[in-house]
């Protein structure tokens, strides 16, 4: 009967754990038809978005193992990823060797920007979270100030082509067409009409890898004890500081790389809005593959990227031949988006406060005297 | 006698907050340059105090919650968007003039009481994270009405796509409707400068009721809760009531706010515009001197005050002086700098 | 000690991502190259006549095929083109071939080669010129697009 009941526990946990993907499973299964969207295209859809996403996604697993849950800040890599490749642009380096140059370049940006969003969160200890959503708006406006007004001013910009009419700033799209699926089609690949971009799983597979080897090494388990409890890590001589202001410089940076990597595939750079959106978009996808903002593991990465994005294609399309109008099936994937990280949260949180809450219990146990007073306690609360 | 001195100065800005004195002598600056670069001054003057009349009940929504200890309220946009569903459904009842405005008022009251409760227990049920579950709340309720503006069945030819015959439009004219019905309302009118007596009344008004209401038994309870939820509970308060009652509080009163912004601004926004419409207010409040669990009406006022002034003084004079309207990126730096201080702050009541 | 050889193991690695960047700065430097069967009239007075018809292949593919005053475009990455022509003087006249390499100059994003001129052994200076993108008259200023509320799309 024990074990019965262990059983049922163990059942309602991974349910309460799968309950989003499952939700979406069930979503796409009923969307997918409405759609009338065709298997090959779908599938070619979501492997060419596989391709584009997974490596920004990946870069939100450090900083959750550290328990600095959801990296908003990944925006800031982006904006690095970004600046990078304009830069590349003007100067006309084309193809792989222009990819690869962007990539090096947008290291020393996103360490900066990692640098100093990792100092201020360490400022806002326990809001993490919002802190680092209101930096993603706030290093925006920095990104902004350059892009807009010192790009073409103070920072050299030769072609017409990328800056704007006025002599400074730069255009709202910036062409990438001499890099375009360049890394995606570098070893070209069909199979039964579906077009694999193997390169860029190749890379994708060796950021997989590094991310399992890095959580084996000393600073990888550094990370997992100040995620685990910041005081005992301390304790046991970790310098939690900077353990947490390295795991966002890393995310930052694998952002800013995955950025090159998305824009590559899409051929432009939309420079004031390309980043606005991503943080959000990975957020959201990850969350649908089952992570929680305390937990998060690469199959989760590949279950949402799959099961977001198809939801993605699909929901326009099913919203139109529902209701006949397109615009509702692209609001209802925007929303699907914030309640699926609202729903998150919110789950993340009561966990947090029933988790603290049994740890109470204990201690009021422990303590015999009190415990008809802690009791009373929790049924006020 | 030197060093006392010095002290006393230390301890003024120390009160005032470094990032509050630069932010005034900036617009103390931007005001001294008015003349020179050939903007009329008293023109500029009557934008601030008319965009701070619009924009006032949005920033004393904030009280409440802050008071409460749950934090900023960055799921403004619920309250926001009760406020859309009385505008829209008082215009499409047929109600106009001044009437509308106060049917708004009337009819959105229930949504923000309705929303606003649930709103509230969520939450109770999540205490010390609800600063980002509140900006994720209004987000999801943005985008699931973007759908509901579209499906909900309007018929008021004022509102809907004309071509299609349903779906309500993005901005909706309040001409004919309740457009200025505050601000002309005893305005005074000196050469360029206009003063909107009756938004400016109104505003008091609330400001007033939300001064006393702080000042009653409630409110006291609702500090203390805010300050020191175990000595709260200790001393007998229903915390998750108290918090219940301030979060429908500022719900409300962002209901409000929005149909005070319109009647301003001349125009319903729908869609995706209550989105960010929590930042400005947020940074509103803490440009005034409010901190994450700590805020008063004086820091509403001058907040609202300073953040508005900023936001309609650098178009004018940077476009005058330099001919670079860099006036959006100052506004995203300066809002969001100001967010992010306060954020990193050591407050007490942190958990 | 253990410090000190980490830090010259970074300097290397910092060395060598450097280096790397300066390697793609190298091979990876785009030009567009157009290539002219057009008449020309040097400086010196030579004047040179085009051909009838100038084929260019790269890398076993035909990427263009001029008659005379045409000007055809190769997208090159890297300072080193390597082409083949094949040429007619006449309609059915016999076609004649070869292959050309190019030193293209790494400051200039476009460069034309005046084929006539150069196949009759003419200077550098002669058939080679930079291609200068003719401006777009009066262009209407781009309105920047910075805006907070569009919908949150991928595309």
């Amino acid at each position: 009967m024990n074990t019965n009941a262990k059983k049922r526990e163990k059942a309602g946990a991974f349910l309460r754990q799968s309950s989003v993907p499952i939700m979406f499973v069930i979503i796409c299964a009923v969307c997918i038809p409405i759609s009338g969207l065709s298997p090959s295209y779908l599938i070619n859809e979501i492997v060419t978005r596989m391709g584009r996403n997974v490596f920004l996604i990946l870069s939100l697993l450090i900083p959750i193992m550290a328990g600095m849950g959801l990296n908003f800040g990944m925006t800031l890599g982006a904006m690095a990823g970004e600046i990078a490749l304009i830069l590349v642009s003007d100067w006309q380096i084309v193809g792989i060797p222009g990819m690869v140059l962007a990539m090096i370049f947008s290291v020393p940006f996103s360490i900066l920007l990692g640098w100093f969003c990792g100092k201020i969160l360490n400022m806002a200890r326990g809001r993490e979270m919002i802190t680092s959503y209101i930096i993603s708006y706030f290093i925006n406006g920095v990104y902004q100030l350059v892009v807009l007004y010192l790009m073409g001013s103070v920072i050299p910009i030769r072609h017409g082509s990328i800056k704007l009419p006025r002599g400074y700033g730069i255009r709202n799209t910036v062409s990438l067409l001499n890099m375009r699926q360049k890394l995606d089609n570098l070893i070209p690949l069909t199979i039964a009409g579906v077009k694999i971009p193997v390169m860029t799983f190749i890379v994708i597979g060796v950021l997989c890898l590094v991310i399992i080897w890095f959580r084996r090494t000393k600073l990888g388990q550094d990370m997992r004890a100040v995620g685990q409890d910041m005081q005992v890590a301390r304790d046991a001589g970790i310098n939690v500081e900077r353990t947490r202001i390295i795991s966002i410089i890393i995310s930052t940076v694998l952002a800013g790389i995955g950025m090159v990597i998305y824009l590559q595939n899409m051929g432009n750079i939309a420079t004031y809005s390309s980043h606005s959106q991503i943080g959000m978009f990975c957020i959201a996808a990850l969350l649908v593959g089952g992570a929680s903002v305390d937990k998060a593991s690469i199959g989760n990465v590949f279950l949402g990227v799959i099961l977001f994005h198809t939801m993605f294609i699909v929901a326009p399309k099913a919203g139109a031949a529902i209701t006949g109008d397109s615009m509702i099936g692209e609001y209802f994937r925007v929303f699907v988006s914030y309640a699926v990280i609202t729903v998150a949260l919110v789950m993340y949180e009561t966990q947090k406060r029933k988790r603290k809450s049994l740890e109470g219990q204990k201690l009021a146990q422990a303590q015999k005297g009190e415990q008809n007073k802690g009791q009373k306690e929790e049924n006020e609360a | 006698m030197n060093t006392n001195e010095k002290s006393g100065f230390a301890k003024f800005i120390d009160s005032f907050g470094l990032p509050r004195l630069i932010i005034t002598a900036f617009l103390l600056l931007l005001l001294v340059a008015c003349p020179f670069v050939g903007a009329d001054l008293p023109t500029q003057i009557s934008n601030i105090i008319s965009r701070f009349s619009w924009n006032g009940v949005l920033v004393l929504a904030m009280v409440p919650m802050v008071h409460s200890g749950c934090g900023l309220n960055f799921g403004l946009p619920l309250g926001i968007i009760s406020g859309l569903l009385g505008a829209t459904l008082s215009i499409e009842f047929g109600f106009t003039g001044p009437i509308s405005f106060v049917m708004a008022i009337l009819i959105s009251t229930p949504f923000a009481l309705v929303l606003g409760s649930g709103y509230g227990w969520l939450l109770n049920r999540i205490k010390g994270g609800e600063m980002m579950i509140a900006t994720y709340v209004g987000f999801s309720s943005v985008s699931l009405m973007c759908m509901m503006w579209l499906v909900l069945p309007y018929k008021s030819p004022n509102m809907v796509w004309g071509l299609a015959g349903k779906g309500l439009r993005t901005t909706i004219s309040l001409e004919g409707y309740y457009n200025q019905v505050l601000a002309k309302f005893l305005a005074i009118k000196i050469g360029n400068f206009t003063f909107p007596t009756g938004t400016i009344l109104f505003f008091a008004a609330l400001a007033l009721a939300m001064w006393a209401f702080l000042h009653t038994k409630t409110g006291t309870a609702m500090t203390a809760v805010g300050s020191n939820p175990v000595f709260a509970r200790a001393a007998g308060i229903n915390v998750n009531r108290i918090r219940l009652l301030s979060v429908i509080m500022s719900t409300w009163l962002a209901a409000i706010g929005i149909l005070v912004y319109q009647q301003g601004f001349g125009f319903v926004q729908l869609y995706m515009a209550p989105f960010y419409m929590a930042l400005p207010a947020v940074s509103a409040i803490l440009i005034g001197g409010a901190s994450v669990n700590k805020a008063t009406i004086t820091n509403v006022i001058i907040g609202t005050i300073l953040f508005q002034g900023i936001v309609t003084m650098t178009p004018t004079v940077m476009n005058n002086m330099i001919h670079m309207d860099m006036s959006e990126v100052i506004r995203i730096i300066v809002s969001n700098g100001m967010i992010l201080y306060a954020l990193t702050r050591k407050t007490e009541a942190a958990t | 000690m253990k410090k000190k050889r980490s830090f010259i193991f970074r300097l290397i690695a910092l060395a060598l991502i450097a280096a790397l960047a300066a390697w793609m700065f190298l091979i990876g430097r785009g030009h567009t190259v157009y290539f002219d069967n057009k008449s020309l009239t040097a400086p010196d007075g030579t004047a040179y006549e085009p051909w009838y018809q100038i084929e260019i292949l790269k890398d076993g593919q035909r990427v263009a095929r001029l008659k005379a005053e045409d000007r055809g475009m190769v997208e090159v990455m890297g300072q080193k083109l390597t082409v083949e022509v094949k040429l007619a003087k006449s309609k059915d006249g016999k076609m004649q071939g070869g292959t050309i390499g190019l030193e293209l100059p790494y400051n200039k994003d476009g460069v034309i080669y005046n084929l006539p001129a150069m196949l009759a052994g003419a200077q550098e200076e002669v058939y080679m010129s930079e291609f200068i993108p003719t401006p777009v008259e009066e262009e209407t200023e781009e309105v920047v697009v910075t805006d907070e509320f569009v919908l949150p799309s991928e595309e």
